[in-house]
């Protein structure tokens, strides 16, 4: 497995986690804090473009020329590991630190820009980050730590069905750097183990796409609405409970719409969506308004957690 | 005509452009495409609509530029399925949003891009990606509760002891600001704009 920070990490701020899912950013930091993890928030890093690049909006050059001020701010921080809440972030800005990297054309032409417009404190120079070792996925790290979860665990949740839902921009885009699969993705199933629980592990659709689509969802409803019905229907005949996610805009199409979905489907769906570090809070005893941030949910948390059982010593 | 198309023929320009874009990752992977059709086979758009990825490739390989006036290439998820299967290492999904690059410097589907202007604003405006404004009577339809939660997202974020705040400094999005506008982009939101409102003026 590749090498996995600890340190030296800037934890990177997600638009949609901050206005959708805010809970999810608490429950990084309760984790991160419970495992030792050093990392630091910047209030000048900004958003990766990814929502308007993957609606076609940003082109390359605007999303790296962004990416390369995020980057800059990292290093000066002396945090050059990013570390990502958002699986479209972290596929963003891995590509990004691999094309400035990689195409001379295209590093010159930014800084070159920043060059002529004041803006030279901004240059990004070849192999300033790497992609391999410098740019991360919150599982990533949860990942290399997973042994020691097991030591900070309060709640046993081992008596809910549980699923995991790997948002492809984590697990598709980058696929030399995913850990845990590609095709049959387990690094969540992994870490929740460390949690005292056991997942379904694969099933239908396990590796499809939450059908959100981006432009998709907005602009053609049906086209993605029917795509993530092929998931949640198959999520609904392992009677699951809890389907845990890594991204949060996959996180918004299953608990902000799963009810639009049952009505089309004439079916009812009862899971709960948590973010993997949601649930690993939960499981080690996390608030459920001041860490979990359950009053962002749509899908009521405790419509399915209606108490918690301390594990047994 | 194109089962008589050798390797040197013209047509290969159009796959040419696409290696050649900036956003392409895959080196000469079009060039390599064996039309296995696993990318369609996987597709989430393909099972549900009449988008083919594998024909997408099969076009661009032929120089067949209509693509680009094609429906169908809006209707890719970006999910990146057919990218990480891909026996050859191609990625009909970057073929794709290259496509649509093209398709925009020649103005062609700017009705497509003028509902997520928003995503642009957002940035000149508080430097980040925020949803859309013109989608919020549609998610507040078909979302119970959204409205009232987003009403009440300050209360929360404070409950979760969330700093820094939401909004950036004004330097930062100054900053922010003058990136996207010496890169073009504020230039080519404008023209997009413009272009939009001078048609649905017409029409009306």
């Amino acid at each position: 497995m590749k090498n996995v920070p600890d340190k030296d990490i800037l934890l990177f701020r997600s638009c949609l986690v901050s206005v959708e899912y805010p809970g999810v950013e608490a429950s990084t930091k309760f984790v991160f804090d419970k495992l030792g993890i050093d990392y630091a928030i910047s209030d000048k890093q900004t958003c990766c473009t990814g929502l308007g690049h993957y609606s076609d909006v940003f082109d390359q050059i605007d999303t790296s020329a962004i990416g390369a001020r995020n980057f800059k701010i990292a290093r000066e921080m002396g945090r050059p590991n990013l570390v990502m809440m958002c699986a479209t972030c972290y596929a963003i800005n891995k590509k990004s630190v691999k094309l400035l990297n990689k195409k001379d054309d295209l590093r010159e032409h930014i800084n070159k820009l920043f060059d002529e417009n004041g803006l030279s404190h901004l240059k990004y120079e070849k192999d300033d980050l790497k992609p391999t070792e410098n740019i991360f996925h919150v599982v990533d790290i949860l990942y290399g730590k997973k042994d020691e979860i097991k030591y900070h665990i309060k709640y046993d949740l081992s008596d809910y069905t549980i699923a995991t839902h790997h948002g492809c921009h984590y697990c598709k885009v980058h696929y030399e750097d995913t850990i845990g699969g590609v095709r049959d993705p387990n690094i969540m199933d992994e870490i929740i183990e460390e949690c005292g629980c056991k997942t379904i592990g694969f099933y239908d659709h396990k590796r499809a796409t939450c059908g959100t689509g981006f432009r998709q969802r907005y602009s053609n409803p049906d086209l993605s609405f029917t795509a993530t019905a092929d998931k949640m229907n198959a999520i609904a005949d392992e009677d699951v409970d809890i389907l845990v996610h890594l991204c949060p805009n996959c996180h918004i199409q299953f608990d902000r719409y799963q009810h639009l979905i049952g009505e089309r489907e004439g079916r009812k769906f009862k899971a709960i969506h948590l973010n993997i570090t949601q649930f690993i809070a939960l499981a080690m005893g996390g608030d459920l308004d001041k860490v979990i941030g359950q009053k962002a949910h749509t899908v009521p948390i405790n419509s399915i957690i209606k108490e918690l059982k301390e594990v047994e010593k | 005509m194109s089962s008589h198309q050798k390797i040197t023929d013209s047509p290969i320009d159009f796959a040419v452009e696409i290696i050649n874009d900036v956003k392409n990752s895959k080196e000469e992977g079009v060039l390599k495409c064996v039309q296995c059709g696993m990318c369609t086979s996987t597709c989430p758009a393909a099972r549900h609509s009449d988008y083919n990825p594998r024909e997408i490739i099969e076009r661009v390989l032929d120089g067949d530029e209509t693509i680009l006036k094609d429906d169908n290439i809006w209707n890719c998820f970006y999910c990146y399925t057919c990218h990480s299967v891909c026996p050859v290492g191609n990625s009909v999904c970057e073929v794709n949003q290259i496509l649509k690059q093209i398709a925009i410097e020649n103005g062609i589907g700017y009705e497509k891009l003028y509902e997520y202007m928003g995503f642009a604003d957002s940035y000149f405006t508080a430097a980040i990606g925020a949803i859309p404004e013109i989608f919020f009577t549609d998610i507040d339809r078909d979302v119970p509760g959204w409205w009232d939660f987003r009403q009440h997202l300050d209360e929360i974020r404070q409950e979760l002891e969330l700093d820094p705040p939401l909004m950036p400094s004004e330097e930062v999005i100054d900053e922010v600001s003058k990136i996207l506008t010496i890169t073009g982009f504020k230039a080519k939101i404008e023209k997009i704009r413009a272009s939009q409102e001078a048609e649905n003026e017409e029409r009306s």
